[in-house]
C-alpha cells in the first residue's frame, strides 16, 4: 500500500485514537485533540487587534482553503491519484474568532469511519481578544505532516505572511 | 532533417502543447501587466514553475481559455484586454524529483483593466506558501493601489462596472 495511503489511514485511525468514533463538530474535536496520539495543540499571542486577526481569517481562509486538490505519485510499480476537498469555516464573534479547516477525499483514500459532511475535521484555529490590542490564538490540529498549513494559520494570525499554503504538500 | 525527424518533432511538440489542452497566450495587445514572480521550492530535490491562464469573460460570465504565459523570468509583461474582464490563473507547478510527486494549485482573480492603467502583480511561492498581490497603477501619479482578487462568482460586479471610472 502506498506511503500517502497508509499516512492518512494512521492519522484518521490514531489521531484520535482512544475516541468512539472521529469527531463530527469542531467543538468534539477541540475536546479529543489534547489527549489523541499525533494530534497537537498550541497557544501563543500576536501583536494584532483581534479585529485585525478576525477579519485576515475571514478573507484568506475561502481564498486560500476553498480548494480542490489532486495529486499523483507513481513509482515504477505503482500510480495514485488522490483527490481531496478542503473546506475552511470561518465564525466571528465578540468572543472569539474560528477558523475551521475539514478535508474530504473525494478519491484515492479509504474512509475508515463515518465523517461530517465537509470531511474529517483537519484543524481549528480560535483567536480571542485581549487587552492592548493584542490577540491570543490556539489552534488544535495533527503534530505532524501538515507543517504548511499550520504555518500559514499561524503567519495570517501574526500578519507576517498572508500566502496560502499548497495543501498538496500534506 | 528529414521527413521522420519533422514527424517525430511535431508529434512531440502536439503532445506537448495541444494533447494537453495548454497553448501558448498570443500576447499581442500593450502589455498593461507586470507580473513579477519568485517561485522557489525550498529543496534541491524539488522544483516549482508558475505561469497563468488567462480566459476571456463573456457578458454572460462564461470563460473562454485564451492561452497560457509562463512564468519563467523574473518579470514578465503580458497585454490583456481593457474593454472587459479577463479571469488570470496563477498556477504553481511542482515536482519532486524523489518519489515522483507532483502536485499543482492555483490562485485565481477575475480582473478588469482600466485604459491606460498599469497593474504590478506579485506571484511568489515560497516555503510552500503561495500568493498572488496586484496593484493598480495610476498612470499620472503613479500611485499604487492594492486590489482584492475577485472570484468567477464576481463576475458581474466586475462586469458592470463603468471602464475608466
Amino acid at each position: 500500500m502506498e506511503c500517502r495511503v497508509t499516512t492518512v489511514l494512521a492519522v484518521s485511525t490514531l489521531l484520535l485514537a482512544g475516541c468512539a468514533s472521529q469527531p463530527q463538530t469542531a467543538e468534539e474535536f477541540r475536546r479529543a485533540v489534547p489527549g489523541a496520539f499525533m494530534a497537537k495543540t498550541e497557544t501563543f499571542e500576536v501583536d494584532r487587534s483581534f479585529r485585525d486577526v478576525a477579519e485576515t481569517f475571514q478573507r484568506r481562509a475561502p481564498e486560500c482553503l476553498n480548494v480542490r486538490i489532486k495529486t499523483t505519485s507513481s513509482t515504477s510499480t505503482s500510480y495514485q491519484v488522490i483527490v481531496a476537498r478542503y473546506t475552511p469555516t470561518v465564525m466571528v464573534s465578540k468572543e472569539r474568532a474560528e477558523l475551521h479547516v475539514q478535508r474530504k477525499f473525494e478519491s484515492g483514500v479509504l474512509k475508515v469511519s463515518p465523517e461530517p459532511e465537509a470531511g474529517y475535521y483537519l484543524l481549528v484555529a480560535d483567536a480571542y481578544p485581549l487587552e492592548k490590542n493584542r490577540t491570543r490564538v490556539e489552534w488544535f490540529g495533527p503534530s505532524r505532516g501538515y507543517d504548511v498549513l499550520v504555518r500559514a494559520v499561524k503567519a495570517w494570525a501574526s500578519g507576517e505572511n498572508l500566502g496560502c499554503p499548497d495543501l498538496t504538500k500534506i | 532533417m528529414n521527413a521522420r525527424v519533422c514527424a517525430v518533432i511535431a508529434l512531440a511538440v502536439g503532445l506537448a502543447t495541444g494533447c494537453s489542452g495548454l497553448r501558448l497566450y498570443s500576447n499581442t495587445l500593450a502589455p498593461n501587466l507586470q507580473i513579477r514572480t519568485e517561485a522557489k521550492s525550498g529543496s534541491v530535490f524539488s522544483s516549482v514553475r508558475a505561469d497563468v491562464g488567462i480566459y476571456r469573460v463573456d457578458p454572460q460570465c462564461r470563460i473562454e481559455y485564451q492561452g497560457t504565459v509562463d512564468l519563467d523570468q523574473p518579470t514578465v509583461a503580458v497585454g490583456i484586454p481593457t474593454d472587459r474582464p479577463s479571469y488570470l490563473v496563477f498556477g504553481f507547478s511542482s515536482s519532486s524529483f524523489l518519489g515522483g510527486t507532483r502536485g499543482s494549485i492555483s490562485q485565481e482573480t477575475l480582473l478588469r483593466p482600466r485604459p491606460g492603467y498599469s497593474y504590478d502583480i506579485e506571484a511568489t511561492y515560497k516555503d510552500d506558501l503561495y500568493n498572488v498581490v496586484i496593484r493598480e497603477v495610476h498612470p499620472a501619479s503613479g500611485v499604487r493601489r492594492a486590489i482584492d482578487l475577485q472570484p468567477l462568482t464576481a463576475c458581474g460586479r466586475v462586469a458592470e462596472r463603468p471602464a475608466g471610472k
